[in-house]
């Protein structure tokens, strides 16, 4: 008897623990893994969801295999049929009357199905592009437009000697492309070096490209004709007939140095200008080429992804959550998805960006809603390593029904930005100042691969204001940087039933200050007195030497790991992206020297592993050193 | 990348370096052989007509003695001439041909032509038969099947031995020159003559395709010189079976090299060091001692580090040694005080050594962090196998291979799969828009998209899609099997315009382009045996010319087939327009002009 009263006292207490924990994800977005045939390997490249709610999706393999029942309603087992193979990698699969198209590597391609077996017979050309056979030439969609002409983007090929350099070695690498459905095909924008993720929002094209030459972190833009989003490599091909582009690639080269080194008669891979003085920025090379477009969003490296993926709108009317009409935008090397809410500011599309769903099992590469509103995740990692460990996967991700407390959106104004909830803010954490911190930061434009977060400046912030639902908070900015991306992060505010932001930091792309009225002084609530810190100077740290670095524990090297994004590529004894940290360790870098690598990184170190690091130069010196002495303490010494 | 994608290229090919330094029989005459009944002859030029049963026709032709239409034909003709040899047997002249040489372990290549439906056999040492026979279409080859180790037949069960049937079946059709390439190690005797090591092929191919990998024969095989096994037997060629042609017979004898380290010592220094000159130069050494056999592993740490062995390097023959030093970081290798080469992870090179005792010096130091370490060298000599001088654990294996990704076709339609091809297996060649069918016949070809053509044809296995599947991926496959290319180019000129394919109920392709408007259809299939695969072009316009191959040589045969190249493959066409041979360039070509279609013809290899 007494076991038993034990044991109920002990649920009591489970119960209690339970209904106090930190929300998480899984609360209100759930994964379901589809169960796959054991023979079948989905390494999806493309996804789509036919009229009748089946799920078609198509796989490096080259099948396009059609799913019914995906929904696994009535508790069934999803039933795979082949439709088509032999595509060379597929990387894309849309559905367009009665018929699926298909980008391969070399060419778009229809798929019918002309005597009703379930089964295409007849694989059409609609229309081919050369290739010179590298294997970084991938080729991806199509996006279907509003009258049925598609978009196909296409990825540059590496330098032979100069491996690291994106190039174009023939027409149309680096390029969107639009294809009528009589194959008639328009150069449509250029300066895409790996367009993998690509999208149709209200009609406009769309397309995310990854951290790499020229591209200083990933992002998404919008790809109206004429656009060139800033990879060089396409715009050998500008002077070609038809093309909308003016700027050719002589002039760009005389104007923007490509940095092509030479010593000892090898080419050297350029690196990143530590203490650079004015670097060249996207922004600042619009002045002089004006069909440089800006990303709409900046999706900044290493927190909202590294090798950005599918962009896909929620047209589910609520059907998958409290996000209707934002856009989800997946991440391969991550394993998770964003989310993104775009507006017009001055004609032009910006927006803000958050962490949205993380812990896939592959790299998120494809979505696509099903006829429920659940969301379908084709996955795959090809061998750029995932966060999720498995290299392939078809997940399923299921709104519970319950409405997380988050940023629903961000706006801008003309004197900083509106957050608008999910659900009532309470009140006190919500008016007071000190609950919203942030900084605002920009990238290099460089031929170097990715940049380090340049120019970050705290946000100062004046005031708040929270409007009379507890919806929506006016944060005023007194130091708002046009072009610049601005964090904003809501550790302290808690939602009416004291629950925390679930994903508490907003990435902003300020491309535009939109003008209007500003909050007068009066109307802004401002920190209150008790809650007022007294400020001391901060303690400066003293230089130290590498052996008298204090190792900190693994606990307490958790948050400058998450801090830093060092913990996005890498794990204390499994190889995700990049290598473990005890593998790191090995190499008997000393402290100093590991710094350095993590300012200048040499991935030419890591020759097993296909994403390069990252300058990281962002990262303070003092934490640098903690994280080096960290890695250096799990040495198992010989 | 590079270096995972080296791993693939083994499937298919000749063992490189191996012919380097070979010795060719000259086949001038038939010196180098015992004396033999007659029906062994050295020839110019033989022809095999691939449609007549050698055994219908028992006696070859020679060409210049017979006037056109004259005589009927003949399954093998030839010129007189040298080079080439031929035995035609009958029932009173059917000699074995034994070489008046012998041979133990042995590197040697030859091609064999052989008439429809003969048999004969390659005996290593007189003793170990490698089948000769005209296996041309055989789905699962057996032991007697040509490259087929051949069974004895005795019947004691410590005698018997079943034989081992070849890995594929590689066979060219009767009449075409087909490629043998045998690494052959004699068995091994002690002392007192007792076997301590059984006669052992290291590796076989035939036609390229590799059908031998690292067996051992431990009997005799039916009809040896001798039923014995001995350290030296001479080469026999089985002539009583029927008719056979070599050429381009090629040897190199070989035999284990006896080379050991002695009296090693080593200094270990734990510093960065960029030149093997800073470590002989470093002071105090950080550990130091004598090791009965070269390993890195004296070294205590992974990673910036300064080894120095010194020692002997004793060889028992007067000859030229090949070394090489394998080694992750950088090494120097020194030979009686002579630099043989300093470098980044491999070197090698070459020095006449005498029989004796000769200065050792060997340098290793690394300062790269992410290569393992690790030190391996390996001597050999012209004639000397090679020899690894190192611990086993100073060098291991590697382990790493990865597992392979092979596309079979033996579904109830055929398997289409599209990739990227190396056109003759060269990277500079590679075709973009190819797409391989595969079918259960085990007759596969890639089409080519871009230009309307067809690039290859092969017998055996679809093909190995690791190149493209595994990790990233270089987008490209392998054909596996007997592969023929055919030309790389197009077959029309003018702008070809792919318009794709439609499957036929079957599940063949048809493909579809167009050339300045005219839209030509192409489809390819096997013959009624399985045999052959016929191209069947068809337009619904007259196709101004038509190029249905490009080579070096073509030749029209009597029977109005078309031998393409060094008798490497037959054309023969179905759909009866009159072809021209025309030159392009240093090249033939055979072309059809201002013909209404189909155009139909049959690829035989």
């Amino acid at each position: 008897m007494n076991s038993l009263k034990y044991l109920i006292s002990f649920c009591l207490v489970l119960g209690l623990v339970v209904g106090f924990a930190q929300p998480i994800e899984e609360d209100y977005y759930q994964i379901v893994t589809i169960p796959v045939p054991e023979d079948i390997l989905l390494e999806v490249g493309g996804m789509s969801t036919l009229p009748d709610g089946r799920i078609a999706l198509s796989t490096r393999r080259g099948d396009v295999w059609v799913i019914e029942n995906p929904y696994m309603a009535n508790g069934a087992v999803p039933k795979f049929t082949l439709f088509a193979s032999g595509l060379h990698e597929s990387l894309g699969l849309a559905y367009y009357q009665n018929a699926l198209y298909s980008a391969q590597r070399g060419e778009l391609t229809k798929l019918q199905d002309t005597n009703g077996d379930g089964r295409a017979d007849v694989y059409e050309t609609v229309y081919a592009w050369p290739l010179s056979g590298h294997y970084h030439e991938y080729s991806y969609g199509p996006k279907i437009a509003q009258d049925g002409s598609m978009f196909v983007t296409t990825n540059v090929a590496f330098g032979e000697e100069e491996w690291w350099r994106g190039e174009s070695r023939v027409p149309w690498r680096g390029w969107t492309l639009k294809i009528s459905q009589d194959g008639e095909m328009t150069p449509w924008a250029t300066g895409m070096r790996s367009p993998c993720g690509i999208g149709m929002i209200d009609g406009e094209f769309f397309y995310a490209d990854n951290q790499g030459d020229w591209i200083g972190s990933g992002g998404i833009w919008h790809v109206e004709q004429g656009a060139f989003t800033g990879h060089p490599a396409g715009l050998k091909w500008s002077d070609e007939p038809n093309t909308p582009i003016e700027v050719n690639q002589e002039t760009f080269y005389s104007t923007f140095d490509e940095r092509r080194i030479r010593e000892n008669g090898r080419a050297v891979k350029p690196v990143n200008i530590q203490n650079e003085e004015n670097p060249l920025t996207m922004e600042k090379a619009q002045e002089t080429f004006s069909e440089i477009t800006l990303p709409a969003v900046w999706l900044p490296h290493a927190i909202l992804g590294i090798s950005n993926s599918e962009i896909l709108k929620d047209e589910t009317s609520g059907g998958f959550g409290p996000f209707s009409g934002q856009v989800f935008v997946g991440d391969q090397g991550q394993s998770k998805i964003m989310r993104v809410d775009l507006e017009k500011v001055d004609g032009k599309f910006q927006g803000v960006a958050f962490d949205f769903k993380e812990n896939f099992q592959s790299g998120v590469l494809r979505m696509s809603f099903g006829k429920d509103g659940s969301l379908f995740v084709g996955e795959t990692n090809r061998g750029w390593g995932s966060a999720g460990p498995a290299n392939s996967g078809f997940e399923r991700l299921v709104w519970t029904g319950k409405v997380p407390f988050e940023m629903k959106t961000v706006k801008a104004k003309p004197d900083g930005f509106e957050i608008e909830f999910t659900k009532p803010v309470d009140l006190e954490s919500a008016k007071n100042p000190n609950n919203y911190t942030g900084q605002s930061f920009t990238y290099k434009y460089h031929s170097v691969y990715g940049s380090p977060v340049i120019n970050n400046e705290p946000l100062k912030i004046k005031g708040v204001k929270v409007s009379e639902d507890g919806l929506k908070v006016r944060v005023v900015v007194e130091n708002l940087r046009q072009y610049y991306v601005h964090e904003i992060n809501t550790p302290g505010i808690k939602s009416m039933g004291g629950l925390p932001v679930l994903h508490p930091r907003a990435y902003y792309t300020l491309n535009s200050i939109p003008k209007g009225e500003k909050l007068l002084e009066s109307e802004l609530s401002k920190a209150p007195k008790t809650s007022a810190v007294k400020k001391t100077a901060p303690v400066k740290p003293k230089p130290q030497l590498s052996s008298r670095v204090a190792v900190l524990s693994d606990d307490e090297i958790k948050p400058l790991l998450q801090k830093n994004t060092c913990n996005a590529c890498h794990k204390k004894n499994i190889k995700i992206v990049g290598p473990p940290f005890k593998e790191i360790a090995k190499r008997r870098y000393s402290n100093e020297r590991m710094v350095e690598l993590i300012y200048s990184p040499e991935p030419e170190n890591w020759p097993n592993y296909a994403t390069p690091m990252a300058p990281m130069p962002q990262v303070s010196k003092d934490e640098a050193m903690k994280i080096a002495a960290w890695i250096n303490s799990l040495r198992e010494e010989d | 990348m590079k270096k995972v994608l080296g791993l693939y290229l083994t499937m298919i090919g000749s063992f490189s370096g191996i012919s380097q330094d070979m010795t060719q029989l000259p086949l001038k005459d038939m010196s180098g052989f015992n004396n033999q009944a007659g029906n062994w002859q050295v020839v110019g030029e033989v022809m095999m007509d691939p449609t007549i049963d050698v055994h219908d026709h028992p006696e070859p032709t020679e060409k210049k003695k017979r006037k056109k239409n004259e005589a009927p034909p003949q399954a093998v003709s030839f010129t007189e001439g040298t080079g080439v040899l031929l035995n035609f047997p009958n029932e009173n002249q059917k000699s074995n041909l034994v070489s008046t040489w012998t041979h133990g372990d042995i590197e040697l290549e030859l091609e064999v032509m052989l008439p429809k439906g003969s048999n004969s056999g390659l005996y290593l040492q007189g003793r170990y038969e490698v089948q000769l026979y005209d296996s041309w279409g055989v789905k699962t080859p057996k032991f007697s099947d040509i490259g087929g180790i051949y069974r004895n037949w005795e019947s004691a069960p410590d005698k018997s031995y079943m034989g081992k049937a070849p890995l594929a079946n590689p066979a060219k059709a009767p009449g075409l020159w087909q490629r043998l390439e045998i690494s052959f190690r004699a068995p091994k005797f002690d002392d007192s003559g007792k076997k301590i090591a059984n006669a052992r092929i290291v590796k076989a191919y035939l036609n390229g395709v590799l059908i031998h990998d690292n067996i051992e024969i431990p009997l005799p095989t039916g009809g040896p010189v001798e039923n014995n096994e001995v350290e030296e037997g001479p080469i026999m060629i089985q002539g009583d079976h029927g008719a056979v042609a070599i050429r381009n017979f090629k040897y190199k004898m070989m035999h284990d090299l006896n080379a050991e380290l002695q009296d090693l010592a080593y200094e270990v220094y734990y510093q960065d060091f960029q030149t093997a000159d800073q470590v002989i130069n470093a002071a105090g050494p950080d550990l130091e001692g004598t090791s009965d056999q070269l390993t890195y592993e004296v070294v205590k740490r992974d990673n910036g580090f300064g080894l120095v062995y010194t020692g002997k390097l004793q060889v028992d023959e007067d000859a030229k040694y090949t070394f090489n030093l394998n080694f992750g970081g950088s090494a120097r290798l020194k030979i009686d005080d002579e630099e043989i080469a300093e470098g980044w992870r491999s070197i090698s090179g070459v020095k006449d050594l005498t029989k004796g005792e000769h200065d050792i010096e060997i340098i290793y130091y690394k300062t790269t962090s992410w290569i393992d370490a690790n030190l391996g060298l390996t001597i050999s000599s012209t004639n000397g196998l090679p020899k690894e001088l190192n611990a086993f654990s100073s060098f291991p294996p590697n382990t790493s291979a990865v597992s392979p990704i092979l596309i079979k076709a033996d579904g109830d339609q055929p398997r289409l799969l599209r990739a990227f091809l190396d056109y003759g297996g060269d990277r500079g060649q590679r075709l973009t828009h190819t797409i391989g069918v595969g079918e259960s016949s085990g007759l596969n070809y890639v089409y080519d998209l871009g230009s309307g053509n067809l690039a290859c044809v092969w017998k055996g296995d679809f093909v190995n899609a690791t190149p493209m599947w595994h990790d990233r991926g270089d987008g490209s496959f392998k054909p596996l099997g007997m592969i023929q290319y055919l030309y790389n180019g197009a077959p029309v000129e003018g702008k070809i315009i792919s318009n794709g394919y439609k499957l036929d109920e079957n599940g063949r392709p048809t493909f579809v382009y167009t050339r300045d408007g005219i839209e030509i259809r192409d489809k390819v299939y096997p013959d009624a045996n399985d045999l052959k695969l016929i191209r069947e072009v068809s337009s619904d316009t007259a196709i101004p010319t038509y190029k249905l191959i490009e080579s070096s040589r073509i030749q029209r045969m009597d029977n109005g087939m078309y031998l393409i190249g060094d008798k490497a493959y037959y054309v023969e066409l179905l759909s009866g327009q009159t072809p021209e041979i025309k030159n392009t360039g240093n090249k033939k070509a055979l072309v059809i002009s201002g013909s209404t279609t189909p155009i139909k013809y049959s690829i035989t290899w």
